[in-house]
C-alpha cells in the first residue's frame, strides 16, 4: 500500500488577526504551501478543512474557503473534533490517498475565534464537556483540566512548579518563533503572580485562543518521489476516541486516547517513544503537557513533572517537546493547530527550522487533543 | 373522607375565641396537635386548651401580642421545640375598628393594619423558615369578604384584610417549590362574639345580602379551614375560598 | 422538566426527563436497564452493556468519596453571579460518578481528594421558577432538614 508524504508547508503568524477573514487566513498558508511544494492548482484533487464551526459567523467554512483558494469544483469538505480538527483533516486526506481515491490533497486548518464577543466565548466555554449532566454546574475547559492536575498532583506528588516551568520553557521557544502569538519569554515568579482561572491554574497556565491557519499539502507516494525533493512520511497514524464525559473515564491523571492513539501510530512505524526525537504535544493547558509525556511513553506515568524539571523535554533532553511554542506561547487557533504541529515537526524533519532546529531530527510526533481528550490523533513523522 | 391530619402539628392564632378557638378544636378532632395563642382572654384560652386535649390531643396557649414581630418568631420556635415539628399555620388573629376615613384617627388605621396585615407577616414568615428547609407545610390565613368588596366605614380594616389576599398569593408563589400550599379563607358575616356587638339593622341587612339567607358558624369555618390543611388539598394553593352563604357574589 | 435541571440548562428535552422531577422531590435517581440489570449514574436511557432501550429509575444514596475538585474563578456565561465557586468530581458508593458544587456544609480550606461527602438534592431558593441541582456537603446532611433554621 502507498505511503503518503507531505510536500508542501505553509503556515501563517497566529495571533489577533483582526486584519483578515478565515478564508484570507486560510489562502496566506495554502499559499505559502503551494510555493514550498511547487506546484500549480490544478495539480490538486481535493481539499480538507480543519476548524470549528461553531466560532465563525459564515456558516459552512469549508465552501467559503475552497471558493477563496480557487480550488473549486473539487471536493471539499469540513472536519471538526474540538481542538484536534486539524489532524483530523489530516487523517481523512491520508486515508483518501491510502485509499487511491486521490492522488494530492491539500490540508488547510483555519480558525478565526475573535469574530465573537467575549459573552459569546463565555458561553461556548461553558459547554466544552457534557452539556447534560455538567455544564449545569458551571464546568469550563480550564476547570476540566485544572481537576485532572489536582488528581495528578494528589497521586504523584506533582507540583505547582513542574506545571509552570511547561510554560516557561514553552514560552522560551516561542520567542524564537515569528509566528507565534506570545514572543517574549516568561518566568516562574512572573506566573505565579497572575490571575486564578480554575485552582490551580492560573493565565499562564493556560493556552489562548487566537486566529490563524497552517496548510500541508499531501502526496501518494509516487507523486511525492515526483513533486518533491525532500518529501517527509506520515509513517504512523493512530486515532482513538474517549468518553465525552469525565464522570465516565477510567481515571483523570491521563488520557487514554493519546496512549491508545500513540500505540497505533508507533506499531504502524514499527518504532517506539524511545525513537522520538521532536515532538508537538498538544499543551491546551500545562497539566496536558505532563500527562502527554507520560501517556506517549516518554516517561513513566507520575514522571512527567520531574521530565520537565529536570530539562528532558528541551533541545538537548531525551526527546525536544514544543520548541515552537506549544499552543502555550503559539496560540491555539483550534481548527489550525493540528496542521500547524505538522508543521512545526515536518520542517523540523527537514532541517529548515533555525535556531529550534533539534540535531538529527530523523523521527518527529504530533500529538493533537480534541477536547478533554474526546479524540486523540497521533502522527508520527519520518524521512527518508 | 379521611383528611389525613392525624398526628400534624398547628398553630392558630387568636385561637382562644371565635373563628380561632372553632379553628383550633376542629383540628385537633382531625388529629393535630395545637398550639393557639391570644392577647388577653385567658379564661376562653385554657377552655380551648381543654377541649384540644379532650380530643386525645396535646394543646398549647401562648399569651403573645401578635402584632410583635419578635413575639412571632419566639412563640412558633417555642412550638417546633416543644412538639418537635410544626406541619400547619393558621392565621387568624384579628381585629376591627370602624370608622369613615374623614374621622379615622391616625392610630385607629396604624392599628388596625398592624394587628391584622403585620401581625400575618409576622406568623408566616415565621413558618416559611421552617417548612422551606422541611419541604412541606400548610398556611392558611384567614380574610374577609370585606377585604374583596370594601365595607363603609372599614377602609382600614378592608386594607388589611385585602392585603392579606396579595400577601398570601405572593407566598404561594415563593413556597409553591417547596410543597407548601398558602390559601385564604375569606368569610362573610359569621356568628360569633365579635358580631352579637353588631346592631340588629345591620345585621338584618348583611343576612338579606346572603343567598342562603343565613350567617356562617365558626365551626363551619373550621371545616373548610380543616380541608384546606390537609392532603386532599394538596393541589389548591394561592386560592381565596369566601365562606359567605353567597353574601358578595 | 429537565429544563429544571442546573443553573444554566442546555438539554430541556430528554428521555431522562423525570431525573429533574425526582430531584425536586428530594431523591437522587440512577438509572436500571429493565433487560440486564446494568445501572448508571447519571441515568441513561438506552443501555450501554446490552443496548435496550427501557430503563427504570432507582434511587441512590448520594454517598461518595471526593475524587478531584477545583475552583472556578473565570466563571461561563450565567455563572458571574456566582464566581468563585469549588466543583467536584465524586466516586459514588455503588458505582458511577457525579460532578457537582460544594455546598455551605464544607468549608473551602476543609476540601481534600479522598474525603467522603453526601450528594444532596437542592433548589434554587430565591428564583422565581423552579430549578434544581445538587450540591456536595458532609455526611449525613439530609435534604428535608430536621434542624430549625434559626
Amino acid at each position: 500500500m502507498t505511503r503518503v508524504g507531505i510536500i508542501g508547508l505553509g503556515h501563517g503568524v497566529f495571533g489577533r488577526r483582526s486584519d483578515a477573514t478565515v478564508q484570507e487566513l486560510a489562502f496566506e498558508a495554502f499559499r505559502a504551501a503551494m510555493e514550498d511544494a511547487g506546484i500549480e492548482r490544478d495539480a490538486v484533487d481535493a481539499s480538507v478543512i480543519g476548524s470549528v464551526p461553531e466560532y465563525h459567523k459564515q456558516r459552512s467554512l469549508a465552501g467559503v474557503v475552497q471558493e477563496y483558494l480557487g480550488l473549486v469544483p473539487k471536493p471539499t469538505w469540513l472536519t471538526e473534533v474540538a481542538c484536534a480538527s486539524g489532524s483530523a483533516a489530516m487523517r481523512t486526506a491520508w486515508m483518501a490517498i491510502k485509499a487511491g481515491v486521490h492522488d494530492v490533497v491539500a490540508v488547510i486548518g483555519c480558525q478565526k475565534m475573535t469574530e465573537l464577543s467575549t459573552p459569546e466565548i463565555l458561553a461556548l466555554m461553558g459547554r466544552v464537556g457534557e452539556v447534560q449532566w455538567e455544564s449545569g454546574f458551571g464546568t469550563t475547559f480550564p476547570g476540566y483540566y485544572a481537576m485532572f492536575a489536582k488528581r495528578h498532583m494528589h497521586e504523584f506528588g506533582t507540583t505547582r512548579d513542574h506545571l509552570l516551568d511547561v510554560a516557561v520553557k514553552n514560552h522560551h521557544y516561542g520567542a524564537m518563533n515569528p509566528l507565534a502569538l506570545f514572543r517574549k519569554e516568561i518566568t516562574a515568579e512572573k506566573a505565579k503572580a497572575s490571575e486564578d482561572v480554575a485552582t490551580p491554574f492560573q493565565v499562564y497556565d493556560c493556552c489562548a485562543n487566537a486566529d490563524g491557519a497552517a496548510c500541508v499539502i499531501l502526496a501518494s507516494e509516487d507523486r511525492a518521489r515526483e513533486i518533491s525533493s525532500k518529501p517527509v512520511w506520515l509513517s504512523g497514524m493512530g486515532c482513538a476516541s474517549a468518553t465525552m464525559s469525565v464522570l465516565r473515564r477510567p481515571n483523570l491523571v491521563g488520557l487514554p486516547s493519546a496512549e491508545q492513539a500513540a500505540a497505533q501510530a508507533y506499531a504502524m512505524a514499527g518504532i517506539g517513544p524511545a525513537d522520538v526525537k521532536v515532538a508537538d504535544v498538544h499543551d491546551c493547558f500545562t497539566i496536558a503537557e505532563i500527562m502527554a509525556y507520560e501517556d506517549l511513553g516518554f516517561c513513566e506515568r507520575g514522571e512527567g513533572g520531574p521530565f520537565v524539571a529536570e530539562k528532558q523535554s528541551y533541545i538537548g533532553g531525551k526527546v525536544a517537546v514544543n520548541v515552537d511554542g506549544g499552543l502555550k506561547a503559539k496560540g491555539h487557533p483550534i481548527g489550525a493547530t493540528g496542521v500547524s504541529m505538522t508543521y512545526e515537526i515536518a520542517k523540523q524533519l527537514r532541517g529548515e527550522a533555525g535556531e529550534r532546529q533539534v540535531p538529527d531530527a530523523d523521527v518527529g510526533l504530533t500529538h493533537n487533543v480534541g477536547g478533554i481528550g474526546q479524540y486523540c490523533f497521533v502522527q508520527v513523522l519520518t524521512r527518508d | 373522607m379521611d383528611l389525613g391530619l392525624e398526628g400534624k402539628n398547628a398553630i392558630v392564632t387568636g385561637g382562644s375565641i371565635g373563628i380561632g378557638a372553632a379553628i383550633a378544636v376542629t383540628l385537633a378532632r382531625e388529629g393535630c396537635n395545637v398550639a393557639i395563642n391570644y392577647r388577653r382572654h385567658d379564661t376562653e384560652a385554657k377552655a380551648t386548651v381543654q377541649k384540644i386535649e379532650e380530643a386525645g390531643r396535646r394543646g398549647l396557649a401562648v399569651k403573645a401580642d401578635v402584632a410583635s414581630y419578635d413575639d412571632a418568631q419566639s412563640m412558633v420556635q417555642q412550638v417546633v421545640r416543644e412538639f418537635g415539628r410544626l406541619d400547619i399555620m393558621v392565621c387568624n388573629a384579628g381585629i376591627n375598628w370602624d370608622g369613615v376615613i374623614w374621622k379615622m384617627t391616625e392610630e385607629q388605621w396604624d392599628t388596625v393594619i398592624r394587628v391584622n396585615l403585620k401581625g400575618y407577616f409576622n406568623y408566616n414568615k415565621a413558618a416559611a423558615l421552617v417548612f422551606k428547609d422541611q419541604k412541606s407545610g400548610k398556611i392558611v390565613n384567614i380574610s374577609s369578604i370585606n377585604g374583596m368588596r370594601g365595607k363603609f366605614a372599614q377602609t382600614n380594616y378592608a386594607a388589611s384584610k385585602g392585603g392579606e389576599i396579595a400577601m398570601s398569593k405572593s407566598l404561594a408563589r415563593e413556597l409553591g417549590k417547596f410543597n407548601v400550599n398558602v390559601n385564604v379563607v375569606a368569610p362573610g358575616m359569621v356568628m360569633t362574639e365579635m358580631a352579637e356587638a353588631i346592631p340588629p339593622e345591620f345585621l338584618t341587612k348583611a343576612m338579606d345580602e346572603t343567598a342562603l339567607g343565613r350567617f356562617a358558624t365558626s365551626d363551619e369555618c373550621a371545616d373548610l379551614v380543616a380541608f384546606l390543611c390537609s392532603d386532599r388539598a394538596r393541589h389548591i394553593t394561592g386560592e381565596v375560598i369566601k365562606i359567605d352563604g353567597g353574601q358578595y357574589m | 422538566m429537565f429544563k429544571w435541571f442546573g443553573k444554566v440548562n442546555y438539554t430541556p428535552y430528554t428521555k431522562v426527563a423525570d431525573f429533574a422531577r425526582h430531584l425536586r422531590d428530594g431523591r437522587l435517581m440512577g438509572s436500571r436497564c429493565k433487560r440486564c440489570g446494568a445501572t448508571s449514574f447519571p441515568p441513561r436511557a438506552d443501555c450501554d452493556a446490552c443496548m435496550h432501550g427501557e430503563f427504570e429509575f432507582f434511587e441512590v444514596s448520594g454517598k461518595g468519596t471526593l475524587h478531584t475538585f477545583t475552583k472556578i474563578v473565570a466563571a461561563p456565561t450565567g455563572f458571574e453571579d456566582v464566581t468563585p465557586y469549588t466543583i467536584g468530581v465524586v466516586d459514588l458508593d455503588g458505582g458511577g460518578k457525579a460532578l457537582a458544587w460544594f455546598g455551605d456544609s464544607i468549608p473551602e480550606q476543609d476540601i481534600s481528594i479522598g474525603m467522603e461527602v453526601q450528594v444532596v438534592p437542592r433548589i434554587f431558593e430565591e428564583l422565581e421558577e423552579i430549578k434544581v441541582y445538587y450540591s456536595l456537603e458532609q455526611p449525613g446532611t439530609t435534604w428535608s432538614k430536621a434542624e430549625q433554621p434559626w
